[in-house]
């Protein structure tokens, strides 16, 4: 294979496209794509400031680099987890990345600053591992990004992971999941920030290369609570068809966007009674906001186990 | 030809062709992996040969 654009021996291949780029002009590529959804889904400005969800591995790295060589004003969120080995050596790379190319990364510890880890919740029962850590994540994006006046939070959704959240809601029939799967979420209330997935065309392949590439040091291990999750299954089930069709998970996830949309009812209006959590401020239709419900599970959780095994308190 | 499949490191001997039957003969989907020798990243018509070594790169990460 030869590269589409300087006829030099191909490393990458995009086969839904039947073209392929050698590492030289690959980067470029990739960034343009990047740029393409930027501007096409109006995701931000270059006057604007982004916050970037950062964990170490391989899309969320790929997705600061570019923006960095796109010229935005992009800095990182890593969110400390508490998910033993893993998490320290994800939050080293992200560190790593952040000093090596002199950008700011903002951190969270949910052990020292909120009493808490994340195995701490799958013990206390919160919902499965990978619902329980994204709703933790999710919170904290929005409250640094609102808390330090960000415009939007980027995220490292990619291809493959967009479809397969399709494939498991059309499973599954969740309706009004289904009807807010979009690659921008319009902030519908003062205290939630834009949220964007300037990779969402972009396979999950194409990105490791990106990363590969350019020299990204990510995290190549997978977590160890994702083991067993249903997103990965349906990954297994959607290469298998891409593996036959190539192409089919794109034409899968962007004829959804751009057709299967419309037949959807429109999604629920957030709910008029948005208020503000009673302890921490972020929106909510409840007293307590979910993470706060949450958080008090897990902070239990966590004293049990400091008492039961003599640890001293690491905890605000 | 060594086969070395990341992130365990795990080795493997497999006989010598090009990456799209390596990929197929470990039982490894075509988009969710890297075939890498040296520094470069290869493409699934490269033709290996005995005297190779390859590192494969799973790509896939998930939960959430």
């Amino acid at each position: 294979m030869r590269c589409h654009r300087c006829h030099a021996p191909a490393n990458v291949e995009i086969r839904r496209s039947r073209i392929a780029f050698c590492a030289r002009c690959y980067p470029d590529w990739f960034r343009a794509q990047v740029q393409e959804r930027i501007d096409h889904d109006r995701m931000f400005r270059r006057d604007q400031r982004v916050l970037v969800a950062v964990s170490g591995g391989k899309d969320s790295l790929a997705l600061w680099h570019t923006l960095m060589r796109l010229g935005y004003r992009a800095d990182g969120l890593y969110v400390r987890l508490g998910i033993g080995e893993y998490s320290r050596r994800s939050q080293a790379k992200a560190e790593g990345f952040a000093n090596r190319h002199g950008l700011l990364l903002h951190q969270v510890d949910l052990e020292a600053d909120h009493g808490f880890v994340v195995p701490d919740l799958v013990e206390a029962r919160s919902g499965k591992p990978c619902a329980a850590c994204g709703t933790v994540k999710r919170y904290h994006f929005n409250k640094v990004a609102a808390e330090l006046g960000y415009d939007v939070v980027a995220t490292g959704h990619n291809l493959d992971d967009e479809a397969a959240t399709l494939f498991g809601n059309l499973v599954h029939w969740n309706g009004e999941y289904l009807a807010r799967q979009l690659p921008v979420l319009e902030s519908t209330h003062p205290g939630f920030v834009r949220k964007v997935k300037p990779l969402y065309r972009l396979s999950e392949r194409e990105t490791a290369a990106y990363a590969l590439v350019e020299r990204i040091d990510y995290i190549l291990e997978e977590c160890p609570m994702a083991k067993g999750a249903k997103s990965l299954a349906y990954k297994d089930m959607l290469n298998c068809l891409e593996e036959q069709q190539p192409g089919a998970k794109y034409r899968f996830l962007v004829g959804f966007l751009k057709q299967g949309r419309s037949v959807l009812p429109a999604a629920a209006p957030e709910a008029a009674d948005v208020r503000r959590c009673s302890r921490c401020g972020q929106p909510t239709t409840a007293e307590l906001c979910a993470y706060c419900r949450m958080a008090d599970r897990g902070r239990r959780k966590h004293e049990t186990k400091d008492r039961k095994y003599g640890r001293t308190p690491v905890g605000p | 030809m060594r086969v070395v499949i990341l992130p365990e490191r795990e080795v493997r001997e497999v006989p010598a062709g090009t990456v799209a039957d390596l990929l197929r003969r470990l039982g490894l989907h075509l988009d969710a992996h890297l075939v890498v020798r040296g520094e470069d990243i290869l493409t699934s018509d490269v033709r290996l040969a005995e005297e190779d070594e390859v590192e494969v790169y799973p790509v896939i990460s998930g939960g959430a």
